[in-house]
């Protein structure tokens, strides 16, 4: 009998996040343009010693300028992901489930498409421009998750059936009417939409935004986390669940809540990355462990280390020009989901 | 079995992974104080250059670092049209699909018009970027704002604006005197045009962007306006930029031309023949009475070779108004003789002649 | 206080179980909040008049009603509720586990109604064993049996070496401690049947409510599955109740069997009291013999039709 302990999970952690750190130190090496080891080494040594003036301008700029924001960026979003679907997978008893299935994704296309055809007829300043789609998106996302509460909601609390339906049907819905403005409106204000639907890191961010994902990122895990014991229950069924001291309808409620907010988050700054929620938490179930006090931490650390190494490949495959992260993620997880399924998603 | 003793306490996060956080974090804030100011750092260029402030196509106030040294094109319009201005020695960047003039090709690239690598730009150093809004997008203009790298960018919509666009640029680029003197050429041309096709009825085309699906140009683009140079009219009333219609939309219009850009080569004259044996096709009258039109890629792009290829079109539509000897023959000096079709009206059966002139109302 | 040879409820003193973090619970304890500790001698788990009505929305008549039902249960007993299927058994089995409340009437568990506590406070009190569900994803049967120390749990903490060392015993009362590593979706159907029946020993509960857990397996592992319960009850002192079809079975185990035919309670009692041929045919619908065996024990035999 070994049960789950602390310092395994501190471990494994450990261990990811070492796995992280290397990943992100050579994506800071890789692009377009060629930067050396020992030049970054050395920058990064005089940044973690406090001498950034020192930094020569060559790699200040595209290093921590450029690479930098974006590698943090993914980071985030694909730790964001990762926990996302992990939560919902568990919520809707559904190994199939991910971040998009309630429609997340799709409310906040529709605001990142409202945004791009408002923009021309506001005249903003670069930041609040910068800021303008990611906002909408947000927002979008946020009604979205909603509207869904509030159609799956039965007796007062969610239903998880009805929830799942009622997720299906709002994403199938706003899908069409994405469509339709994506047909009817003037194509030049809506080209960077293909990239946005395929899921893209290029967009740079405003720094304040950042930290706003930064922070409700925490907030957000931290909330499903609490309940990741629950989770556990809830998955070996919803009844013995709440015979063995579960409250369903708060763990519910908090989870469907957190995860959505870490899906809205993540989509509105960088599209809807595909493959990544879906996949990490079963990868991470293979490799670590399907208890959900383990699985949550290293699903948000594997999925870190997914998207940057997708990123990274989407910006060098073939440089100079850049493909949308999101077609990476589908390029090395349609095979990946084939092998999981045939192994019956253990 | 043994056990472990665990301690009895919970935990949020492994404490180590809160360090790792901290220090993401703090890259994070170094990335943000390296800036000084809001904007991002300028790009270091020579000690204090003068930089005068214009105000592009797109509303925006760019400032723009005098003397150009350095020029990154991200449409291959604005490369021809560099070219066109005698500024091709400043360009140091250009997209994977500039291939004209052939100088163009040699460039270093900096990927694709939607999706060029910023770094590579950023390598680069350039001291002005220039893009279009019907080409590039806002958020790669919105990157380089970011890094403060000047980027002006065109929208013309009409022909004329083309022209005043290319002499804009041509001070922008601080070529001044190339910039007057073109454009002075380019409306020359055009009035000359103009008088010849005066009194011609303008025939009405589909112009053709791909076939399948059935996809035209809008009536807000420039490549409308330059149909209506030609003495053609687009038949399409879309707003959108490339609207998609369909065939049987299309047989209701029942255009008397249609009009392809692209490639010319004998194999492109099969493919018309073939097209118009397909259903839905062959019963545009158009089709199968072989009044095809086709000219120069350089229509779709709005550059100073645009004129040539309105000419081009001008001659296959009204062929008559070019029966009389015509004014000096003004091809760009550096436009490369193109065989094949180009010039000829359609390939099927003679060319045809209108009987008498209709007086028409421009 | 407790010894470790009695970590479940029954031992000398009389209200005693284990609390959060292990804690034993003395009756002072519950003094303190206010509540009266239940002697052996009364019972421990008392339906009164408990009653209750599925409704169809909107609409004036119940979809369905369990009449006003009684019966008590002290320490050690194990209760069938007997009955064909759609007589209310399931209904009354949720109204004991307090998953329902009942429109009219009681139950209570130790002088508490069952409906009005805490999810976590009942998840310590009663277990429920239930008919088979699916697990999504498959782990090892010690996983599974420490589920069931959840109840005593803090939000974040991990198992701790009570928790582990109670899950064993569980494991062991019910003679399948070989089977600690194995994982849940390899072991036959009597086997996760043993595992289930730890998880729920796990929880130390008072009361231990059973839903049909003889319906997928072999007349061997049934038979198991009752000598199991019943030698549990008696040894540690649980209030077990069965819901239950099986005739035979409940005749030859049960203490006290509650007869329930569509809804109606028709009788309570021991098995022999309740075992009267008119009432069985007239309850299933087929022809039977009783006899009484040896033991006072009725033995029922089917006859064709």
């Amino acid at each position: 009998m070994r049960p789950l302990t602390l310092k395994r999970v501190l471990w494994d952690c450990a261990v990811l996040l070492a796995l992280l750190f290397l990943v992100v130190v050579v994506s800071l090496k890789l692009g377009a343009v060629p930067v050396s080891m020992y030049g970054l080494g050395r920058d990064l040594i005089r940044v973690a010693l406090g001498r950034s003036s020192e930094l020569s301008s060559e790699y200040r700029l595209i290093v921590f300028d450029i690479r930098l924001p974006r590698i943090l960026l993914g980071v985030f979003v694909g730790a964001s992901l990762s926990v996302a679907g992990a939560s919902f997978q568990a919520l809707l008893r559904n190994p199939l489930a991910d971040p998009y299935v309630l429609g997340v994704s799709s409310g906040s296309a529709l605001g990142a498409i409202l945004a791009l055809v408002a923009a021309p007829h506001l005249h903003l300043s670069s930041l609040a421009g910068a800021l303008l789609t990611p906002l909408f998106a947000f927002l979008g996302a946020m009604a979205t998750i909603a509207a869904v509460y509030f159609l799956a909601r039965r007796e007062g609390q969610i239903d998880s059936g009805t929830l799942l339906l009622a997720g299906i049907i709002s994403a199938s819905f706003l899908s069409a009417v994405i469509m339709f403005l994506m047909t009817t409106l003037p194509g030049r204000d809506l080209r960077g939409m293909a990239f946005w639907l395929m899921g893209d890191l290029s967009t740079p961010l405003p720094a304040s935004y950042r930290w706003l994902l930064a922070v409700g990122f925490f907030a957000a895990a931290g909330a499903v986390y609490t309940t990741a014991a629950d989770l556990n229950l809830l998955l070996a069924g919803e009844r013995e669940a709440i015979h063995l001291g579960v409250d369903i309808v708060r763990v519910r409620l908090v989870v469907y809540v957190a995860a959505s907010f870490l899906t809205a988050l993540a989509v509105s700054v960088s599209g809807a990355i595909g493959y990544v929620g879906l996949l990490v938490p079963h990868v991470m179930r293979l490799l670590f462990r399907s208890d959900y006090r383990l699985l949550l931490p290293t699903a948000a650390l594997g999925g870190a280390i997914a998207v940057v190494i997708a990123d990274t490949l989407a910006r060098t495959v073939v440089a100079p020009t850049e493909l949308p992260v999101g077609a990476m993620t589908a390029m090395a997880g349609a095979p990946l989901f084939v092998y999981l399924l045939r192994r019956r998603l253990t | 079995m043994g056990f472990q003793r665990t301690g009895r306490r919970g935990c949020v996060a492994g404490r180590r992974q809160v360090f790792a956080a901290v220090f993401l974090l703090a890259a994070n804030t170094h990335v943000q104080n390296a800036a000084p100011g809001g904007t991002g750092p300028r790009v270091s260029q020579a000690p204090m250059q003068t930089a005068v402030e214009f105000t592009d196509e797109a509303g925006r106030i760019v400032r723009v670092p005098q003397p150009v040294r350095r020029i990154v094109s991200l449409a291959p319009s604005l490369t021809e049209t560099l070219f066109a201005l005698g500024a091709g020695n400043l360009l140091v960047g250009d997209t994977d699909y500039c291939d004209y003039p052939p100088e163009a090709l040699s460039k270093p690239k900096v990927g694709g018009a939607i999706n060029p690598s910023i770094e590579q730009i950023v390598a680069l150093r350039p001291d002005l970027v220039l893009a279009t809004k019907s080409l590039n997008r806002r958020e790669t203009v919105a990157a380089l704002d970011r890094l403060g790298i000047p980027t002006y960018v065109t929208d013309p919509h009409t022909v004329e604006a083309m022209i005043a666009s290319t002499a804009r640029l041509a001070d922008v680029a601080g070529v001044h005197g190339a910039g007057a003197a073109l454009a002075a050429s380019l409306r020359e041309r055009l009035a000359a045009l103009q008088s010849r096709l005066n009194g011609e009825p303008a025939r009405s085309v589909l112009f053709v962007v791909w076939t399948d699906p059935l996809i035209s140009v809008g009536r807000d683009t420039f490549i409308a306006d330059a149909l209506r140079w030609a003495g053609a009219r687009s038949v399409v009333e879309s707003p959108q930029d490339w609207p998609q219609i369909s065939l049987e939309g299309a047989l209701r219009l029942q255009p008397e031309f249609l009009v392809f850009s692209g490639e010319h080569s004998e194999a492109e004259q099969r493919n018309l023949e073939a097209l118009a044996q397909l259903p839905g096709w062959r019963d545009l009258d158009a089709a199968h009475e072989g009044r095809f039109a086709v000219v120069s890629e350089a229509f779709i792009r709005p550059a100073p070779r645009l004129l040539y290829a309105i000419e081009q079109l001008a001659r296959q539509l009204h062929p008559q108004a070019f029966l009389s000897p015509p004014p000096p023959e003004q091809k760009p000096a550096d436009a490369p003789a193109k065989p094949g079709l180009a010039g000829q009206t359609g390939s099927l059966g003679a060319p045809r002649f209108l009987e008498g002139r209709a007086a028409c109302a421009r | 206080m407790n010894s470790p040879a009695h970590d479940f409820p029954g031992s000398a003193a009389p209200f005693s179980a284990a609390g959060a973090d292990g804690e034993t619970r003395s009756t002072n304890d519950y003094a303190q909040e206010g509540l009266e500790p239940a002697g052996t001698r009364t019972p421990r788990l008392s339906v009164e008049q408990a009653s209750y009505a599925y409704a169809i929305r909107g609409s004036e008549a119940p979809e369905f009603t369990l009449e006003a039902t009684s019966f008590h249960a002290r320490q050690g007993e194990l209760v069938a509720i007997l009955g064909p299927n759609a007589s209310g058994k399931s209904t009354l089995l949720k109204l004991i586990s307090g998953t329902l409340e009942p429109l009219s009437g009681r139950v209570l568990l130790d002088g508490f109604e069952t409906a009005r506590l805490d999810a976590r406070t009942r998840a310590q009190r009663i277990a429920v064993v239930l008919q088979e569900s699916q697990l999504l994803f498959p782990c090892r049967a010690w996983e599974f049996v420490l589920q069931g120390r959840h109840p005593y749990g803090r939000a974040w903490r991990f198992v701790s070496d009570e928790d582990v060392r109670i899950a064993d015993n569980a494991l062991e009362q019910v003679a399948a401690g070989r089977l600690a590593s194995r994982w849940m979706d390899k072991i036959s159907g009597g086997e996760k049947q043993r595992v289930i029946l730890a998880r729920a020993l796990a929880q130390q509960p008072l009361l231990l409510l059973l839903d049909e857990p003889t319906l997928h397996l072999d007349i061997g592992a049934q038979v198991g599955l009752l000598e199991n319960l019943r030698r549990l009850a008696a040894e540690h002192r649980y209030t077990v109740v069965v819901v239950t079809h099986e005739l035979a079975l409940a005749g030859e185990y049960a203490d006290q069997v509650v007869l329930l035919h569509r809804g109606k309670c028709l009788r309570v009692g021991s098995p022999a009291a309740v075992y009267q041929r008119d009432l069985l045919e007239q309850v299933f619908e087929t022809r039977l013999t009783v006899e009484l065996g040896p033991a006072g024990r009725p033995r029922v035999s089917v006859l064709g039709k």
